[in-house]
């Protein structure tokens, strides 16, 4: 069959008109909500942290290189004196030894003598160090960081591998996909496609990117909305070196997998929806299909989408290597590389589109007159 | 060889078990053809099949030599006016009619033109900027039929194209029927009321049970109909003042008066006369809000048409 440019124009008007119904549906209001998820929730989440930070830094930041120098035994007042500008300063008596872990032995003996305690925590930018004095004293140091980027990125990645691939954009492709074919059907309009003098593939061609660029446009902005939304508290030079080195091929990758993921599971549901009638059924096979096929031999496991869209993440959702199980439910087998999981993916999509152009020129129209 | 005939050849079409149509041979030549059948019939069921929309079990079908399978040439000869009565919510008349004309590769402007022109050739302009989804049933009708003359067909399928239209537009679709048929092109309609349609066919094809009854020339029983009455209910808001002006008509016979005051049963010998008095009736100002042929029973009729030779 070769492709004439009229098809293509045909495909293209097709492809505008479903547009409007793609992105506009009433039906698929909460396709916007998936997509959006992890924008609002990493937005909220920024939105806490800069608070937090506005009121660690409101007496000023103190350099890193004189919180370092802080060493226990130190004098209150030389650390005053190098750092005035704490963040946080309380001071209060203890009745109580400083150690009150001691058994009580020990305690009856010494005569109870008020001790006095003081916190102060200075914030650098970047670290919290909680320091606590036993009269006048530096007993104990704490450095923890205040926002630890890597963090941030990691609760992302995990997000997007468990949610928003196997959830948000899982659902949101069956809700846009689906009712391409099958919406028209319970609205009695398809045969108005049919009526016109467009071949049946080119009309699958035009609705599979009409629902192509709808879902791309949500889900693909979704990620990078959301990673948006995950880097922009970040102001530390750790984090802006990472932007700097990996952040927009991070960027990048996540959007490619949120499109890619669009493209392989739309053409999926879309297929699913010439062929069935009730999306309950395919959508809960493919739904456990994708989610066993960790187990499934290796040849198998290529016929998923979510085997080559984990490959192409650009950071591991694993939390670490202590959960064997975690980790054997999870983990693809054998991840492919980058190249090759485009190529799987794109050659998994054109099969399935393959077997729903050869579907959509045997469809008949069997809704009923009245 | 380009074809001048829709042409079944021993078409049958079950769905699952249910039979819609068996066995068909026909040769349709272009001018106005009727299928008329009860319902249930398999009216549609041919119809459906001549433009694509379900493909046979078995046989064969070509429309004009293009095969049902062949949208892209088969729709550019082929305008099909449904009987299933949806819209799509989002579409006024104009676009309703303009989307479609665009898949024919005109531009944009030229899709408006022409849609305009349809519409104009049903009566529709008025409304043409209005949404499709508030148009009474009888607009609606007019619609589709406005869809599928838009790109100029050679043949127009057209399922009960009739029902729902009050005199008046009635005629003027009958006419523009006509025209088309004048013009040497397929006109297919189907109805499942005889003496709608006998007057206007130049062929008529009895159906029942997805069976062809009969086919042919009508004229040569219209004497013999045209002396046994028929019977019309006419619904209309001022039923005894409409009553006693078709009383003055000598081809009417009996009329008796519905209850509720808004409805007549009436006998006339003849039809031609009967629906010239209506039209009368309508441009003097009398609303006639529809005239229903009562003799529903086609089966009945099969027996006066065709002395019960039913196979
Ligand atoms: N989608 C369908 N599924 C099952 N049976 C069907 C379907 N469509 C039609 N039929 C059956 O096929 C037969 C013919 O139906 P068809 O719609 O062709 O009749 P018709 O002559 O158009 O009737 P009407 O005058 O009511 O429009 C009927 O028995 C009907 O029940
Ligand atoms: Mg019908």
């Amino acid at each position: 069959m070769t492709i004439t440019k009229v098809q293509v124009q045909q495909a293209w008007t097709i492809a505008r008109i479903e547009m409007r119904r793609a992105f506009l549906s009433k039906r698929g209001l909460w396709v916007y909500l998936l997509a959006l998820f992890p924008a609002v929730a990493f937005f909220g989440h920024g939105l806490q942290m800069k608070f937090m930070e506005e009121r660690w830094s409101r007496n000023g930041l103190t350099q890193a290189r004189v919180v370092d120098s802080f060493t226990k035994g130190e004098k209150v007042d030389e650390i005053l004196k190098r750092a005035p500008n704490p963040s946080f300063d309380h001071e209060w008596t203890n009745r109580r030894e400083d150690e009150g872990d001691r058994d009580d032995k020990d305690r009856k003996t010494q005569p109870e003598e008020p001790q006095r305690r003081r916190a102060i925590s200075y914030y650098d930018g970047q670290r919290v160090i909680d320091l606590r004095f036993t009269n006048g004293v530096l007993v104990e140091k704490h450095v923890r960081f205040f926002r630890d980027p890597t963090d941030d990125r990691r609760v992302f990645a995990v997000i997007f591998q468990f949610f928003y691939l196997r959830l948000a954009i899982f659902f949101g492709c069956l809700g846009i996909f689906m009712n391409l074919f099958r919406g028209e059907m319970l609205d009695k309009t398809l045969h108005f496609w049919f009526l016109t003098p467009v071949r049946r593939e080119v009309l699958l061609a035009g609705k599979y990117l009409a629902g192509l660029v709808a879902s791309t446009v949500i889900f693909g902005g979704g990620a990078l909305l959301g990673y948006a939304a995950m880097l922009w508290p970040n102001t530390g030079v750790d984090a802006q070196a990472f932007i700097a080195a990996a952040g927009w091929s991070h960027a990048f990758w996540y959007a490619a997998a949120a499109t890619l993921g669009c493209l392989g599971y739309g053409s999926v549901f879309l297929a699913a929806g010439l062929l069935l009638k009730n999306p309950i059924i395919p959508a809960a096979v493919i739904l456990l299909w994708e989610s066993i096929n960790n187990f499934l031999p290796a040849a198998l496991q290529k016929l998923s989408v979510l085997y080559y869209l984990q490959s192409l993440c650009p950071e591991s959702a694993l939390i670490d290597e202590q959960q064997p199980l975690l980790r054997l439910l999870l983990a693809p087998a054998a991840p492919a590389s980058k190249s090759l999981a485009v190529l799987g993916l794109v050659l998994v999509t054109a099969l399935v589109l393959w077997a729903a152009s050869r579907a959509v020129t045997r469809i008949e129209i069997n809704y009923s007159t009245e | 060889m380009k074809g001048t005939e829709v042409i079944f050849e021993d078409v049958s079409k079950f769905y699952g078990e249910v039979l819609g149509v068996n066995k068909v041979t026909l040769h349709i030549p272009p001018g106005i053809t009727s299928l008329v059948g009860p319902n249930g019939s398999g009216k549609t069921t041919l119809m459906n099949l001549m433009t694509g929309l379900i493909h046979p079990g078995r046989g064969s079908i070509t429309v004009l030599g293009l095969s049902p399978r062949d949208p892209e040439q088969l729709m550019r000869v082929t305008g099909y006016a449904t009987q299933f009565d949806s819209a799509p919510r989002w579409a006024t008349g104009m676009e309703f009619v303009s989307t479609g004309l665009t898949l024919y590769g005109y531009s944009p402007t030229e899709a408006r033109d022409r849609a305009w022109q349809a519409l104009e050739q049903v009566g529709l302009t008025e409304a043409a900027g209005r949404k499709v989804a508030g148009y009474s049933k009888g607009m609606r009708q007019r619609v589709r039929l406005a869809q599928a003359i838009a790109h100029d067909p050679q043949v127009l399928v057209l399922d009960e194209p009739l029902n729902g239209l009050d005199p008046l537009v009635r005629a003027e679709t009958i006419s523009l029927f006509r025209r088309y048929a004048a013009e040497g092109r397929h006109v297919i309609l189907s109805s499942h009321v005889l003496q709608e349609v006998d007057l206007i066919s130049d062929q008529v094809i009895l159906i029942a049970n997805g069976m062809i009854v009969a086919e042919g020339e009508i004229r040569g029983v219209r004497d013999e109909m045209s002396e046994h009455p028929s019977q019309f209910i006419i619904r209309c808001r001022d039923a005894s003042r409409i009553a006693s002006l078709l009383f003055c008509e000598d081809h009417v016979t009996e009329i008796k008066m519905n209850d509720d005051r808004l409805g007549l049963l009436v006998l006339t010998r003849n039809r031609e006369e009967f629906s010239r008095a209506l039209t009368r009736i309508a441009l003097a100002g009398h609303v006639i809000d529809g005239v229903i042929p009562s003799d529903e029973s086609v089966d009945a009729l099969y027996e006066y048409l065709i002395g019960g030779g039913r196979a």
